[in-house]
């Protein structure tokens, strides 16, 4: 008797079980758990941007604002020019050999005898 | 004396001159209004675009076709992606919304979310299902499925020759049944510009 009731249970429980599994509202889709696992194993990050704004922006071009960026850039640059100015070294010499003070034709006194 | 009036008058001028070119004045202006200034795409535009898109969906046949197939059932519609093939940054939005808004104040056809947003919906549904209590909690597989996809396309044709040019905007919206494929509403607005500098 004691056996007969174990074996009732054990059978019972797995059917009982099952139902439960089944048990849909009215309409539900039959796949629904596919898509909550799914998201269940992405929804903080896809909730962490909850009460934020979310900052998708493209830059307008102006045509004033970019005459005004342009010249800062210019006067900036400029500004770079003058400063590296000291540190610019000429790394190609001429090696040109009469290109020198006293080979020079238009060096003024190139064509004067003596002096 | 007279030299001393003309300069007061001439730093006068400049100093006008400075100020009034340094300063920046901003006024408020009706969004209805036509104020055109590069010629590009502007709020004009979009507002074109949205009166003849929201007037023409709501009154087409597709609308009463579904009502009549479907034993008076308001169709449900998902906006897909719009695809901006012009030589200029157009935001779609700014009609598409207006489309949207048109749908949902009318009460002729339900929209459903679509895009990022229905992911942050589901997200929180997600959330939901081992933070909310059992009476709150959202289920899983109960979202509405849309009869309808509305998508759509922006085009341009640019001629410009010297300091002129005509620029002119095709903007299409299409309503396609998700079910059959069908396309059931074509909208189409078109736009020419004449730019001369």
């Amino acid at each position: 008797m004691k056996h007969l009731f174990y074996i009732a249970i054990l059978l019972i429980l797995p059917a009982m079980a099952n139902c439960q599994q089944i048990a849909f509202a009215v309409d539900q889709n039959p796949h629904y758990k596919e898509s909550q696992d799914k998201y269940l194993k992405i929804a903080d990050s896809l909730t962490k941007s909850h009460s934020t704004t979310i900052q998708q922006t493209y830059k307008a071009y102006d045509w004033y604002e970019a005459k005004l960026e342009r010249k800062r850039q210019d006067r900036e640059w400029l500004h770079q020019e003058r400063m590296n100015r000291k540190y610019i070294t000429n790394y190609y010499p001429d090696y040109n050999p009469y290109n020198n003070y006293y080979s020079n034709p238009w060096r003024r006194e190139y064509h004067r005898f003596w002096w | 004396m007279l030299f001393k009036k003309l300069l007061t008058i001439a730093v006068a001028a400049i100093t006008l001159t400075f100020v009034s070119s340094c300063s920046r004045t901003v006024t408020r202006v009706d969004p209805t209004e036509q104020i055109d200034i590069s010629g590009n795409w502007n709020n004009t535009d979009s507002r074109q675009v949205a009166e003849e898109m929201t007037t023409t969906i709501l009154n087409a046949h597709w609308l009463t076709d579904h009502l009549s197939e479907k034993a008076g059932k308001k169709p449900v519609v998902i906006v897909g992606f719009v695809q901006n093939k012009s030589h200029e940054h157009i935001e779609a939005e700014t009609f598409v919304k207006d489309v949207e808004r048109a749908f949902v104040q009318t009460e002729k056809v339900r929209l459903v979310q679509g895009g990022k947003k229905r992911e942050e919906l589901r997200g929180e549904k997600a959330d939901q299902q081992t933070n909310s209590s059992i009476s709150t909690m959202k289920k899983f597989g109960l979202e509405n499925g849309a009869d309808y996809i509305l998508q759509g396309s922006i085009n341009s044709i640019v001629d410009a020759l010297n300091k002129k040019k005509v620029v002119y905007y095709q903007v299409n919206l299409e309503l396609t049944n998700i079910e059959t494929n069908e396309v059931v509403w074509v909208g189409e607005k078109k736009i020419a510009k004449y730019i001369k500098n």
